[in-house]
């Protein structure tokens, strides 16, 4: 095994592997972090994975990591590599999760916090009960065979045709909510089996949905163009494809794995199965990808619904009434094929954002109009404890093929935290700051205690200083469910 | 004494399987995954559910991914836990297992394990049996 790869310095913010690290690098890799992040960055092999990652046959210019960049399986968690079909450029299961299309939806309210202030063990208690959270849940959304492929084609848009959302949610949503070319025949019976029912359910894990308020406002004129101020209440929505995407990636890792003779791909980390993008195994795993992306943005839109319901319930009046509008949705497990500007040249790649966010910036053409002059809002997460950020693309994004990070990173395992952490304790702290968390899963918490997370307000400066997303507003949890 | 133990991992969970050949090897790793996710709890359905489960592949570390992903996904799919397990024939890297499980209702589970990942996998011989590293996505 190679020792963990030296850093070379190239500015505050970004950090290069050279290719001299191993030689089966195709390309060099990034970091971006400064240096208090990267002492824990040097913690685990997420370092090496970036090196892994670059062996990738078609990698174009950089294996990427993110500030919020930890050790994951295949690629890291917060990687991000690009692949160029016409030189050979190969699509990796393992390069955007067994979680496809796990992201956040960020909605706003005309509610401020002392409207939700003495209710809000009510409304959290009201959440958990009518949000199905936890391993294995099942929602009350019920489809049936044919309309659950009609689901993997239509994403949220199924959700909408439903009554579950309006046609506004679909405009702030990444890529309006469906990616075209989604197979259904590509989906196996079995992954059809594992995603039944799941619509509208929260999952487990990291997975959450937080009510929490603005506190703080760095760019003004971002803020009163989306109309958010201090004091105002936001939610949070944060899961993914439930049993329907996992299933797709563990059908074709399992079949790439064999693709790695067939195409004589040489890779460090069989998990980095992949297949050239213009292959058969390539095109149909991209196709049923994307059935698993539909999956997730219509679950969260199905999760919004209900979110909106229960407001109505607990405050009274229509959602509409209580501003509870989409400011957006992000994936941040996912591979899309995108134009790149690479040396002055148009490319058509394959970007892999393995706990990646995309961050296009103003006057881009992916973009809704409604956000074509303040860039693609980007919804970073944080941790139960600390704060939650909005921010907008930037042009400097360009260097990362539009990415951003994904959330704070995780910084102890979860063993460690389960070790460390007594759960009642930090539940006591948590509501000595005026948080309140619900969790259906025993030892959840602890897990996702804050303690077991880098600081989300260290990774945000990171990308802010290096140009790559700017700040608009911050936010603290209030109010978390868990799975 | 427990056939296996935890071992750290960032994000994810690793986990140490032993066995004193490669059938109780397969076989720990099949139960471990059930019981570091999942305590039973109650009996509100008594109903068991037996299954043959059959596997082939090309290696030994594919056969060992494979087996653990199929029990998983057939957890899910199935919406059981599975606590016992028999290994009625391993050979040439393809094994056939008798495995039963119950309702997950019945059950308390802590943690959604996504899949078993080839990411680190390692199975070794020693002169105790086998020893295999597996990193489990959850």
């Amino acid at each position: 095994m190679t020792s963990s790869p030296v850093l070379e310095k190239i500015d505050d913010y970004r950090w290069s592997i050279p290719r001299s690290y191993n030689p089966g690098m195709r390309v060099p890799g990034i970091i971006y972090a400064d240096e208090k992040l990267l002492k824990d960055i040097r913690q685990d092999k997420a370092l090496e994975q970036v090196a892994n990652v670059a062996f990738l046959p078609g990698i174009v210019n950089a294996s990427l990591g993110m500030p919020d960049i930890h050790w994951g399986y295949g690629f890291p968690i917060g990687g991000v590599a690009a692949t160029d079909p016409e030189n050979g450029g190969v699509i990796s299961p393992g390069g955007v999760g067994f979680d496809i299309n796990c992201g956040v939806r960020l909605l706003k309210t005309n509610l401020d916090y002392q409207d939700v202030k003495s209710r809000l063990k009510e409304l959290v208690y009201a959440l958990f009960s009518d949000i199905p959270s936890g391993v294995g849940s099942k929602g009350d959304i019920k489809v049936g065979v044919k309309e659950e492929k009609e689901i993997l084609i239509k994403g949220a848009k199924w959700a909408v045709s439903k009554g579950y959302g309006t046609e506004d949610d679909l405009e702030c949503t990444e890529e309006f909510g469906a990616m075209s070319g989604a197979d259904p025949d590509a989906v196996s019976e079995r992954a059809y089996d594992r995603g039944k029912a799941q619509s509208g359910t929260l999952g487990s894990g990291n997975h959450f949905l937080e009510v929490q308020v603005i506190d703080q406002l760095y760019n003004r004129d971002i803020c009163d163009e989306l109309n958010l101020n201090l004091g105002q209440i936001t939610i949070m929505i944060h899961s993914g494809s439930r049993g329907l995407g996992f299933q797709v990636c563990e059908d074709y890792t399992r079949s790439m794995v064999h693709c790695l003779s067939k195409y004589n791909i040489n890779l460090p980390d069989r998990q980095l199965a992949c297949a050239p993008v213009n292959s058969v195994e390539g095109q149909a795993y991209l196709g049923a990808m994307k059935c698993a992306a539909n999956y997730a943005w219509a679950n969260r839109q199905c999760l919004m619904h209900l979110t909106r319901k229960v407001f109505e319930k607990i405050f009274g009046g229509s959602w509409q009434k209580l501003g509870m509008f989409l400011i957006y949705d992000v994936a941040h497990n996912i591979a899309k094929i995108e134009k790149h500007n690479i040396g002055g040249v148009e490319k058509t790649l394959c970007v892999h954002r393995k706990g990646a966010t995309r961050a296009i910036p103003a006057g881009h053409s992916a973009l809704p109009q409604r956000y074509k002059k303040i860039g693609q809002p980007v919804i970073i997460p944080g941790d139960m404890g600390r704060n939650s950020y909005l921010l907008v693309g930037e042009e400097g994004a360009a260097e990362t093929f539009f990415s951003c990070c994904h959330g704070a990173g995780r910084l102890k395992s979860r063993t460690a935290a389960a070790k460390t952490i007594n759960e009642n304790t930090l539940l006591r702290e948590l509501e000595s700051q005026g948080i309140i968390v619900k969790a259906s899963g025993r030892g959840t918490i602890v897990e996702e205690a804050p303690q077991a997370y880098k600081n989300v307000n260290d990774v945000v400066d990171v990308v802010h200083n290096a140009g790559i997303a700017k700040r608009v507003c911050r936010m603290r949890p209030l109010g978390v469910i868990k799975g | 004494m427990k056939n296996y133990e935890i071992f750290e991992h960032t994000a994810d969970i690793g986990l140490r399987v032993k066995g004193k050949d490669l059938k109780e090897l397969f076989k720990s790793a099949g139960l471990a995954i059930f019981e570091i996710s999942s305590r039973k709890q109650f009996t509100k359905n008594k109903n068991h559910i037996n299954l043959i489960v059959r596997q082939n592949a090309d290696n030994l570390d594919e056969l060992f991914i494979n087996w653990l992903n199929e029990l998983l996904s057939l957890s899910s799919a199935k919406g059981v836990i599975f606590h016992g397990i028999k290994i009625n024939k391993f050979e040439n890297n393809s094994l056939e297992a008798q495995v039963v499980g119950s309702d997950m209702n019945n059950y308390k589970v802590n943690m959604e394990i996504k899949a078993a990942t080839y990411h680190g996998l390692k199975i070794i011989q020693d002169e105790n049996g086998y020893i295999a590293e597996v990193v489990l996505d959850v």
